[in-house]
């Protein structure tokens, strides 16, 4: 028979004593790595483009000063390579019996707990340079929202399998009546 | 009049060619209202035999339309199972569609005035999916309807006594209700929702080019007048004659315009009297179900078990007729959400707690949807500090810092922004009300009117707290509520009790066996 005792407030499970998990140690160097290979690719375009400005305006009296594109990637980057190792350490999952959450943001701090007998589908994603660093991205999705509406970066892939795989049960554990 | 072939795949009547033929218009002015628009002030400017290209444009227009909505008649067959509707269409672009009974949120019906003669109605099943996911079977007869709503009650009920969520007799009988009338719109309910329109807003599209021809004409009055003047030699003789062009062209514009709001109001009120003469509010074993329509018969019925979230709103139109206009909102996705709704287009004060004991039943008995109930409680202050600070102060200096050189001494002007900008945020913050409950919440925003959101706890999706550094400063957070059918945030709640009411609130999601839908 179900029992759905009453239990005070004082009861009540609370977010703020969970232990936050960290994300994967590989994140931080894979964020790194695509912040370097980002600033690797906008250098060779700013080069390329004056190859062929070189080339086009050779004959011509004209001069473009597209040198100064070069000040630009100290600029876009130094946030690039900052920002994850603020941000990182920041974010954060909690695994408890009925529900998962999520914290992240520096100048925003944001904590999502979604109940898993609310979840409808949970996605596991890794690109190339994920894959590169064993590592892969969990998408939780809920009723009603129009993308994933949780999205987990930076867990190892071993734990994003683990994970999935222990949503997935506890989704389909849930039952409720009509 | 629906032919049925050996294998079980029916035809509806052929009659289904007209609602083809109104959902191709549909189609039309939903996506080229942009395109015709400048199109349509294109035929009013231009000059020569316009009639001609207009006939043969039209006559164009309506034969490949009219052959359009016959061969998606003659592409379109539907057949009924033991527990799904199936649905197989299109001409070019083939879609099969498989609705089982069980994913049904509501049996919505229409009848046309020319179906009525004929004793078709038009079905369409709304499901929890997207837009396109949703059934149309139209020109079929009203008995497929009852079969159809009968079978999906049959199934609920299988699966809600399987959950013994349904009342059952000592003899364990089923017990159904009988329907019970909870509104009956008359006339002058006719009039208030006109006049609370929006609607009506669209049709000033149209004054564009109208105000366009006027100002040309008035331009070439006076271009005429002024030559005729210099062609006698007496330039106030010309001043003289452009005069009364100018007076004659204001006045056929201001005329024009009172003239077109008149119309406006009009029209809208025709619209309210089209769509919701004698709209009845039934509640039926579990469902809601509202039938109205002039014309064209409307009916609309949602399950009461997957209303998401209710919201009675106020313009300043209804909070002048002291009305209301409610929308009670199902699962949906974000493209659907507008066309997800069911609608009560307006209500009395004294109808809003019977209304709101049916939505939510004895689940939810302290919910209020008057925005003037004294149970709501304000936000935090600095709601208003941080806000007139953000969107008053800050945008209103840099904007004098900039323009200062160019402006001199008038770009101190700008910073009648900042009180200007207070009184807006001023009177957000006093709109703003939160009631807390052991099983639900409530939340009451606005401006000029105001809009009351009441929900379950148990129909929340996910929740999400947030804090920005001055919040984290004084201690405070924003909590969002992710519905099925939208997010409802309440901001700038003290940071404890935003911590408290969402561990409380995943309690009861994680506790509740209910279904959310």
């Amino acid at each position: 028979m179900f029992e759905n005792p009453e239990i005070s407030a004082d009861e009540l499970p609370r977010v703020s004593t969970v232990h936050w998990l960290g994300m994967d140690r590989q994140f931080l160097r894979f964020l790194l790595v695509q912040a370097a290979l980002g600033v690797i690719f906008v250098s060779i375009g700013i080069g390329v483009l004056q190859q062929i400005f070189n080339i086009a305006f050779a004959e011509e009296d004209i001069h473009l000063k597209l040198g100064m594109l070069w000040f630009l990637i100290p600029v876009i980057a130094a946030p690039t390579f900052i920002w994850p190792l603020i941000s990182v350490p920041r974010k954060g999952y909690a695994v408890r019996a009925k529900d998962i959450m999520y914290k992240s943001g520096v100048f925003w701090h944001t904590v999502t707990a979604i109940p898993f007998n609310r979840i409808q589908h949970v996605e596991k994603s890794s690109t190339p340079l994920e894959r590169r660093f064993q590592l892969a991205t969990l998408q939780l999705f809920t009723a009603g929202g129009s993308g994933g509406d949780l999205k987990i970066h930076g867990l190892s892939a071993d734990n994003a399998e683990k994970l999935r795989f222990f949503i997935l049960n506890k989704v389909g554990a849930s039952v409720e009546q009509h | 009049m629906s032919n049925t072939k050996d294998d079980g795949w029916q035809r509806t009547s052929p009659l289904a060619t007209i609602f083809y033929l109104g959902r191709i218009y549909q189609a039309i002015a939903k996506n080229a209202v942009q395109s015709l628009a400048p199109l349509v002030a294109f035929l009013f400017a231009s000059e020569g035999n316009l009639m001609g290209r207009i006939a043969l444009g039209a006559t164009l227009f309506f034969l490949v339309t009219i052959v359009g909505a016959i061969l998606r008649y003659l592409f379109f067959r539907y057949r009924i199972t033991d527990d799904s509707v199936l649905i197989r269409e299109g001409v070019f672009k083939k879609t099969q569609l498989d609705i089982k009974f069980d994913r049904v949120q509501a049996i919505n019906t229409q009848q046309s005035i020319i179906f009525r003669a004929f004793g078709l109605i038009t079905i369409m099943l709304d499901t929890a999916g997207s837009k396109k996911q949703e059934g149309h079977i139209p020109a079929v007869k009203m008995a497929l309807a009852s079969t159809l709503k009968e079978h999906i009650r049959q199934t609920t009920q299988v699966k809600s006594s399987l959950g013994g969520a349904l009342h059952k007799g000592d003899g364990g009988e089923i017990h159904v209700d009988a329907p019970r009338q909870l509104l009956l719109l008359r006339a002058a309910d006719m009039v208030r929702i006109g006049l609370s329109s929006n609607r009506a807003l669209i049709f000033l599209v149209f004054l564009g080019p109208i105000i366009e021809q006027f100002d040309n004409r008035i331009e070439e009055e006076i271009g005429a007048s002024i030559v005729e003047g210099i062609g006698d030699g007496s330039i106030v003789a010309a001043l003289d004659t452009a005069q009364p062009g100018i007076d004659i062209g204001t006045g056929s514009v201001v005329m024009i315009v009172l003239g077109v709001l008149l119309i406006l109001v009009a029209t809208s009120i025709i619209g309210a009297f089209l769509r919701y003469h004698r709209f009845r509010l039934v509640t039926d074993n579990n469902v809601l179900r509202s039938t109205g329509g002039l014309l064209t018969r409307h009916e609309h019925s949602i399950n009461l078990a997957k209303i998401q979230t209710v919201v009675a709103s106020q313009n300043v139109m209804l909070r002048l007729c002291q009305h209301f206009r409610l929308r009670v909102n199902q699962a949906s996705s974000d493209r659907t959400r507008s066309s997800k709704s069911f609608i009560i287009p307006v209500c009395e004060p004294d109808q809003l707690p019977v209304l709101c004991q049916e939505f939510f039943g004895e689940e939810f008995l302290d919910a209020v949807l008057d925005p003037g109930a004294e149970q709501f409680l304000p936000i935090a202050r600095h709601y208003f500090r941080s806000r007139v600070l953000l969107t008053g102060v800050l945008p209103a200096v840099l904007v004098t810092a900039i323009m200062a050189n160019l402006a001199g001494f008038f770009a101190l002007l700008f910073l009648l922004w900042i009180p200007l900008n207070a009184c807006i945020i001023w009177r957000l913050y006093k709109c703003y009300g939160v009631l807390l409950a052991r099983d639900g919440i409530v939340l009451r925003r606005g401006f000029l009117g105001y809009r009351v959101t009441a929900f379950l706890h148990r129909k929340v999706q996910r929740i999400s707290l947030t804090q920005t550094v001055p919040q984290r400063r004084k201690g405070l957070a924003t909590l969002r509520f992710y519905l099925a059918s939208g997010t409802v945030k309440i901001p700038y709640v003290e940071f404890e009790k935003a911590c408290e009411l969402r561990d409380h609130v995943l309690y009861r999601i994680e506790s509740s066996q209910k279904a959310w839908h």
